[in-house]
């Protein structure tokens, strides 16, 4: 989905900085999001300032979205992982050099 | 009213995510299709000790849905197909952890959000008594996937064995993210544009090691 909408929106995006934090994703408010799920989920020390980050670039309302889209998939994640969401084979064809440069297929766990 | 309060939050927070979060907490705190309202509050209990780390206790819980509780919130990506079977081997059958799946994975949601905002967890509702509904979709089938779906395997479906967890799901889905209709919209735009939604909800899987 993250590819499909940067091409409908014309965003270019570097979609490596999904798994390679050392990576911009080229878009702005970009690293300030990606910081904010980082340390909502793994270091919640840092919270207030990577908060702030993304409100100052984006806004309030990016920062209240942002916070809904995290929770939203801390659910699907765990139903898709909990009741072992099988990965058609129209989404794995056309993912498949995605699925490469990022390694995505550790992550499979329906088998 | 709701019992999620975000008025100690940084920023104005849309009326529509707390009035959804409240509904998860009545509707956890009540009978499910298996589980009464206590097994419920029980089952989300164990699953946040999992998460922040503390060792399980004793919760009132079969041990497999003590443990699934427990792995599903703290460690969803070493479930496998083997861990499904052995629970159910171990007489928790599909639809009570196809349940405990739906109140595991709500709590997740409810508890980041609070988390993302830098307030306290909200407390876990005083349970309401009542007699499971025993509502199971009698058309799921076993598939491919680790437990029965209607109308074959699909995030849409994935609860779909219980009827009202899958509802329970959909209805938080549209307040926190988009529905079902709006994901179909690459260029929607609410506080964030739909590719920086994309991207936020990319690396959330990739921290859990998630495919989806």
């Amino acid at each position: 989905m993250l590819r499909a909408s940067a091409a409908a929106t014309d965003q270019p995006i570097d979609l490596r900085a999904v798994t390679d934090r050392s990576i911009d994703p080229g878009i702005s408010g970009g690293s300030e999001l990606l910081r904010l799920v980082d340390v909502a989920l793994v270091a919640s020390h840092e919270l207030e300032a990577a908060r702030q980050a993304v409100v100052a670039t984006l806004g309030p309302e990016a920062l209240v979205d942002a916070a809904g889209v995290i929770g939203t998939f801390e659910m699907m994640n765990r139903i898709a992982d909990g009741t072992g969401m099988p990965v058609g084979r129209g989404a794995l064809a056309r993912t498949e050099d995605l699925r490469q440069e990022l390694d995505l297929d550790r992550f499979r766990h329906d088998r | 009213m709701t019992v999620f309060d975000f008025g100690g939050a940084p920023v104005v927070v849309r009326p529509d995510l707390p009035a959804a979060l409240g509904r998860v907490w009545d509707v956890l705190a009540g009978p499910g299709a298996t589980w009464t309202g206590a097994e419920r509050v029980a089952i989300a209990a164990a699953a946040r000790r999992a998460y922040d780390g503390n060792p399980p206790e004793e919760a009132g819980l079969p041990p497999a849905a003590a443990d699934a509780a427990a792995r599903l919130h703290s460690r969803p990506a070493s479930i496998r197909r083997s861990t499904v079977d052995g629970y159910r081997e171990t007489g928790l059958d599909d639809a009570h952890y196809v349940e405990l799946v739906g109140v595991v994975s709500r709590l997740a949601a409810a508890d980041a959000v609070m988390r993302v905002f830098g307030l306290p967890l909200v407390p876990l509702p005083n349970p309401v008594d009542g007699t499971p509904t025993g509502e199971v979709d009698a058309a799921a089938r076993r598939g491919p996937a680790h437990v029965p779906m209607v109308g074959g395997a699909s995030i849409p479906q994935a609860l779909s064995l219980v009827p009202a967890e899958a509802a329970a799901q959909e209805q938080l889905h549209g307040p926190l993210y988009l529905t079902y209709e709006e994901m179909a919209d690459l260029a929607y735009v609410r506080g964030l544009d739909r590719t920086r939604m994309e991207l936020v909800a990319a690396r959330t899987s990739a921290i859990n090691e998630c495919f989806y």
